[in-house]
């Protein structure tokens, strides 16, 4: 049998990671690929998500509700792996929020966990309000550090929530047990909500208790989609290419490994 | 000179060649650049370190507000800041004077004072799960049906009594959890570990800006 495993790799390379540098290139190059056909004019069509598009109704019905919007990019930094890209999903959905609160000339509120992340969210926002032209309605008290302790971030969140009644209350990014308690306070206060995490055992609480339900791959969609911009919307179907990938992996794997022939197996070893 | 430290390509060639050199050496060993990455990433909790005194100072810019305006609720704002500062001054790295994050002081109140109420905060989880388990067990529709399917026979799972006499409520458990559960999780994490990628693919190439002043220039 082919041991791929076996093959002789120059000493710099680390074994068993190989495969996984392949798929990513692949995926790199194919979103690059897309990417350049965008800039020709070649823009990929996406599927409608419901809960990005209902952002603008989110934030459309707190005005008429005379109440604040609350967005939150999630409980997590930028340094972990994991999550780190979660917190910059969430972020790229605050911008797009911020934009949308300042020309309709809303409050908006962001309860801020990690201390590394609050200069970037009041760099979103107060740029929101350069670029609007009211740089002077712009105010660092409503990026509001709560507490970097999960709970102590969840009650304060929760207080504020139940105190100031947001008419509109967006969560995107990583979110840990506090989910469901943040969610369901959401809803008592009487917000419409939009909620989104790539963190599993959240999802289910973010589907009850929220009206809008990010899954998974939205969160990093979202702020590509919001964008509009053709070169962010074409990367998204190097994802589809990924995913091909993945699930052609997949399939060989089974039925290959379902045959006996353990070559998938040694691959990952590569 | 102001106006070029304010372009927002600085911070773009930044981030992309932060991002290649920790994602290199993850697959190519080559001890100097190892070295580096690894320097880089001290640098970074440094940055981060550095980054809690802005959290104080946001911490007391609204809730100062708060007790000077005496906005509703304003003696909770001066217990947070009276809480912040003490905790503040009480872990100052100061072990001969009786401070420090080890001192008895700080210990006392940590245990007594924090860990105590975010437990209490934790433990409401509970019914915060059944006021959503009641709003979800509501067969409205096929999917809801299946819902609450699933959740009577994982809940029968969970009774020790009803195991206990009908055994096989365990392996349909079982069956849930490691075939329809299992593929749907994995599914959505493949689906967030490529969004990620792609993700990381638009800050690379500079096109994803909104963590940069929402994209603005």
């Amino acid at each position: 049998m082919f041991e791929v495993s076996q093959i002789n790799l120059s000493d710099g390379f680390v074994a068993g990671r190989m495969l996984g540098l392949v798929g990513l290139l692949l995926i790199m190059l194919a979103s690059a690929y897309f990417i350049y056909m965008a800039r020709k004019g070649k823009v990929p069509k996406i599927r409608r998500i419901a809960g990005i598009d209902a952002i603008d109704e989110a934030i459309g019905r707190a005005v008429e509700m005379g109440r604040p919007v609350m967005c939150s990019h999630g409980i997590a930094g930028l340094t972990e792996a994991t999550t780190g890209p979660q917190t910059i999903a969430g972020l790229g959905v605050t911008a797009y929020v911020a934009k949308k609160c300042v020309d309709v000339s809303t409050r908006l509120m962001i309860p801020v966990r990690q201390p590394n992340v609050w200069p970037i969210a009041a760099d979103i926002v107060e740029t929101a309000y350069r670029m609007a032209g009211k740089p002077q309605e712009y105010k660092s008290s409503d990026i509001m550090f709560l507490s970097t302790d999960q709970f102590g971030f969840t009650s304060s969140y929760i207080g504020i929530l139940m105190r100031e009644k947001p008419g509109a209350n967006i969560m995107v990014g990583a979110y840990w047990a506090e989910s469901m308690q943040l969610a369901t306070s959401g809803a008592r206060a009487g917000c419409i909500q939009i909620a989104g995490t790539a963190a599993v055992a959240q999802i289910p609480y973010f589907v009850l208790a929220s009206d809008y339900c990010l899954i998974g791959e939205e969160i990093y969609a979202a702020s590509a989609y919001v964008s509009g911009e053709g070169e962010q919307i074409a990367s998204l179907a190097g994802q589809d290419f990924g995913r091909l990938i993945a699930v052609g992996i997949m399939l060989l794997g089974a039925l290959l490994n379902t045959a006996g022939i353990k070559m998938i197996i040694d691959l990952w070893r590569w | 000179m102001s106006s070029l430290l304010k372009r927002i390509e600085i911070p773009i060639f930044l981030t992309i060649v932060c991002c290649l050199l920790q994602v290199v050496p993850y697959y190519f060993y080559w001890k100097p650049l190892d070295d580096f990455a690894t320097r880089e990433a001290q640098w970074m909790n440094l940055i981060v370190a550095t980054a809690t005194f802005i959290g104080l100072i946001s911490l007391v810019q609204v809730h100062g507000a708060n007790v000077q305006k005496r906005s509703k609720g304003w003696y909770f704002s001066v217990v947070t800041l009276v809480c912040a500062v003490s905790f503040a001054i009480i872990g100052l790295p100061l072990p001969e004077y009786g401070l420090g994050s080890l001192s008895y002081w700080y210990l006392f109140l940590y245990n007594n004072g924090q860990v105590a109420l975010s437990q209490a905060q934790f433990s409401l989880l509970a019914f915060f799960m059944t006021s959503g388990v009641y709003r979800a067990f509501r067969a409205r529709n096929l999917e809801s049906g299946l819902v609450l399917g699933a959740g009577i026979l994982t809940v029968c799972y969970n009774a020790p009594a009803i195991v206990a006499t009908y055994p096989f409520f365990a392996d349909i458990r079982g069956l849930l959890n490691d075939i329809p559960n299992l593929a749907l999780n994995r599914a959505v994490t493949i689906g967030a570990a490529l969004g990620a990628i792609i993700l990381a693919v638009r800050t690379l190439l500079g096109i994803e800006r909104g963590y940069l002043r929402g994209g603005g220039d």
